[in-house]
């Protein structure tokens, strides 16, 4: 399918001399039509500063922002604006004009776009039911709570009937709660308008919750993009190990002898594994760390055992959880 | 002074000044203010968003000259001692009004004195609206022009009410200033009539008139800016 976004080699530095900071690398990816895209990394991995050249907010350095084929680095202002409204954002502190009622913040995009103020109003109010505060058109943004504000916020981004939505944190400032609620908003308008979702976070759960592919950021470059749900159960990159389970990336002590790592991929539940290897080859292993998680109902994650020294039994209890679909097991030491 | 208060002739004379100077007086200083007032914001806000927009980082970058000299004009005219620059502004009212004395000739260097304070009090209440609002306008495809007029400028009218109240204070103090070489106003009522001929009820009445006005407008100014800011949660 062809892309609604591609990032082609970009490259962007803050600063110069000693203190330029390379805040993007050759950064390269693709976002394809109707997709709930994830961006996931480490404080000043350079999500914003990604997410940011998208729409250029900031001018990257070096490399090109194709939407839907057309380079935006090299448009003209003017049209550069008009592209724009194709491509809205949210951001994590809401944003909200302070001044104007959450109807007028609505309308706000509308208003620049020249919509008759009839029209605006009355798409406003429509947008304020999709998002669920059809009761608060007058209250103004210091009489809403912060999840409110995003979904006005939310509303406001939708108004000029977008292509793509940009998701900078935009659950960073919420509680467990409220972002949930958010998430499901964000996969509802995905869903039903076919919008475009970019999702930046250093959160694992919203990614897990919503998105479709992911793409892990690690000091300006990508480590590596996939399929959630094969990034998150068998990272291939350093990065994504040390996103997905924090602590296998931590070395596990000398003593405790061989080491595999086990990845669950969707379709086997960890504790029955570990039982079974006892009990079908009687060879005891013994669980070093675990991260494991339930994504739609499916055991995604990993796992450190310790291996038996006899290097035969270790062959059998890797070739044993191999064996296991939705298992992969490989000695890391 | 309390020699004066003996006098009872003297009093009866200097409430005479009081009872058909006064009001005219007023009116003098009150029509004068909102001229000054009115040109000066003419002036002034668009260089106070000029110094905003037009930095380096600004949504609308200008040369580093232009706003290198932009800021050095304002902050030599705001160097200036008042009474000097009114001098050296007053040839303008010739200029212009064909005069240099009386009340319309002390507006343009009293023009001259104020705008770069309205400026610079534009400049400070647009540098307090939140970045990320004027990103986000950015984000939509907002032009600078519609940044300025539909963000910064909305968005900062609390603080702007404000420092109206307080640049309508220091007009009110400069104007009264202008007394001295030949303005017309309360102020000239204070130095003219009162201290320099010793009729010094003249003068308090007049200084008391400078007071209420300052009072006035700032708490006006204060509560506007108050009713105004949708900031504030405990009305709506
Ligand atoms: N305007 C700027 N000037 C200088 N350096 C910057 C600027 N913006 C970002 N950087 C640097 O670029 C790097 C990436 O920053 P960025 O904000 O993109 O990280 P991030 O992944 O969004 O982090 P976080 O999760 O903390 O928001 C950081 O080292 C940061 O210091
Ligand atoms: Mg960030």
């Amino acid at each position: 399918m062809e892309s609604i976004i591609e990032i082609q080699n970009l490259s962007k530095r803050f600063g110069a001399g000693d203190n330029q900071v390379a805040a993007l690398q050759n950064v390269s990816l693709s976002v394809k039509p109707g997709e709930i895209f994830g961006i996931i990394g480490l404080s000043g991995a350079g999500k914003s500063t990604l997410v940011r050249c998208i729409n250029l907010l900031e001018n990257p350095n070096e490399g090109a922002v194709l939407f839907h084929g057309k380079d935006l680095t090299s448009l003209k202002e003017k049209e550069l604006r008009l592209q724009r409204r194709k491509i809205s954002m949210i951001f994590q502190s809401f944003n909200l004009l302070d001044q104007r009622n959450a109807l007028d913040n609505i309308c706000f995009p509308m208003e620049l776009a020249g919509v008759p103020r009839k029209e605006a109003r009355k798409r406003a109010t429509e947008l304020l039911e999709t998002v669920g505060l059809p009761d608060k058109a007058s209250a103004y943004p210091v009489q809403l709570s912060g999840g409110q504000k995003q979904r006005i916020a939310i509303a406001r981004a939708l108004a000029s009937d977008p292509e793509v939505l940009l998701c900078d944190e935009a659950t960073s400032a919420l509680d467990p709660t409220t972002t949930d609620s958010i998430l499901k908003l964000l996969q509802k308008i995905n869903r039903e308008k076919g919008i475009t979702v970019i999702i930046i976070t250093h959160q694992m759960s919203v990614i897990e919750q919503i998105c479709h592919r992911v793409a892990i950021l690690d000091a300006g470059r990508v480590a590596e993009i996939g399929e959630v749900e094969s990034v998150f159960s068998n990272p291939q990159s350093e990065a994504g190990r040390r996103l997905v389970s924090p602590e296998s990336a931590l070395p596990v002590s000398e003593e405790d002898g061989p080491v595999a790592r086990i990845a669950f991929n969707g379709n086997a539940s960890e504790e029955p594994i570990i039982a079974s290897v006892a009990m079908d080859l009687g060879i005891k292993v013994s669980i070093l760390g675990a991260d494991t998680r339930n994504i739609n109902g499916k055991a995604f994650g990993t796992m450190l055992v310790s291996l038996p020294e006899n290097r035969e039994d270790k062959r059998r209890v890797l070739d044993y959880l191999n064996d296991h679909e939705g298992v992969t097991a490989e000695e890391v030491r | 002074m309390f020699d004066v208060f003996s006098d009872a002739a003297k009093v009866a004379q200097q409430l005479q000044i009081i009872a058909s100077e006064y009001s005219f007086a007023t009116w003098e200083t009150l029509y004068s203010l909102l001229l000054e007032v009115v040109f000066a914001y003419a002036i002034g806000l668009p260089l106070g968003v000029l110094l905003v927009t037009g930095e380096k980082d600004g949504i609308r970058p200008l040369p580093g000259w232009v706003m290198a000299l932009l800021n050095g004009v304002i902050n030599l005219l705001r160097s200036i001692p008042f009474l000097i620059l009114f001098i050296i502004a007053l040839p303008l009212s010739k200029l212009i009004v064909g005069t240099k004395v009386g009340t319309p000739a002390t507006i343009a260097p009293m023009v001259v004195a104020a705008f770069p304070l309205v400026a610079r009090m534009v400049e400070t209440s647009l540098r307090e609206v939140n970045h990320g609002v004027i990103e986000a306008a950015q984000s939509m495809g907002a032009s600078a022009w519609q940044i300025v007029r539909k963000v910064l400028l909305p968005e900062a009218v609390p603080s702007l009410l404000s420092g109206a109240a307080i640049t309508i204070g220091t007009i009110l103090g400069y104007g009264a200033m202008t007394g001295i070489v030949g303005g017309g106003g309360l102020g000239k009522l204070a130095i003219n009539y009162g201290y320099y001929n010793f009729k010094f009820i003249v003068m308090w009445a007049a200084v008391i008139g400078l007071i209420i006005l300052v009072q006035i407008f700032q708490s006006a100014g204060t509560k506007l800016a108050a009713v105004c800011d949708k900031r504030l949660r405990n009305r709506s």
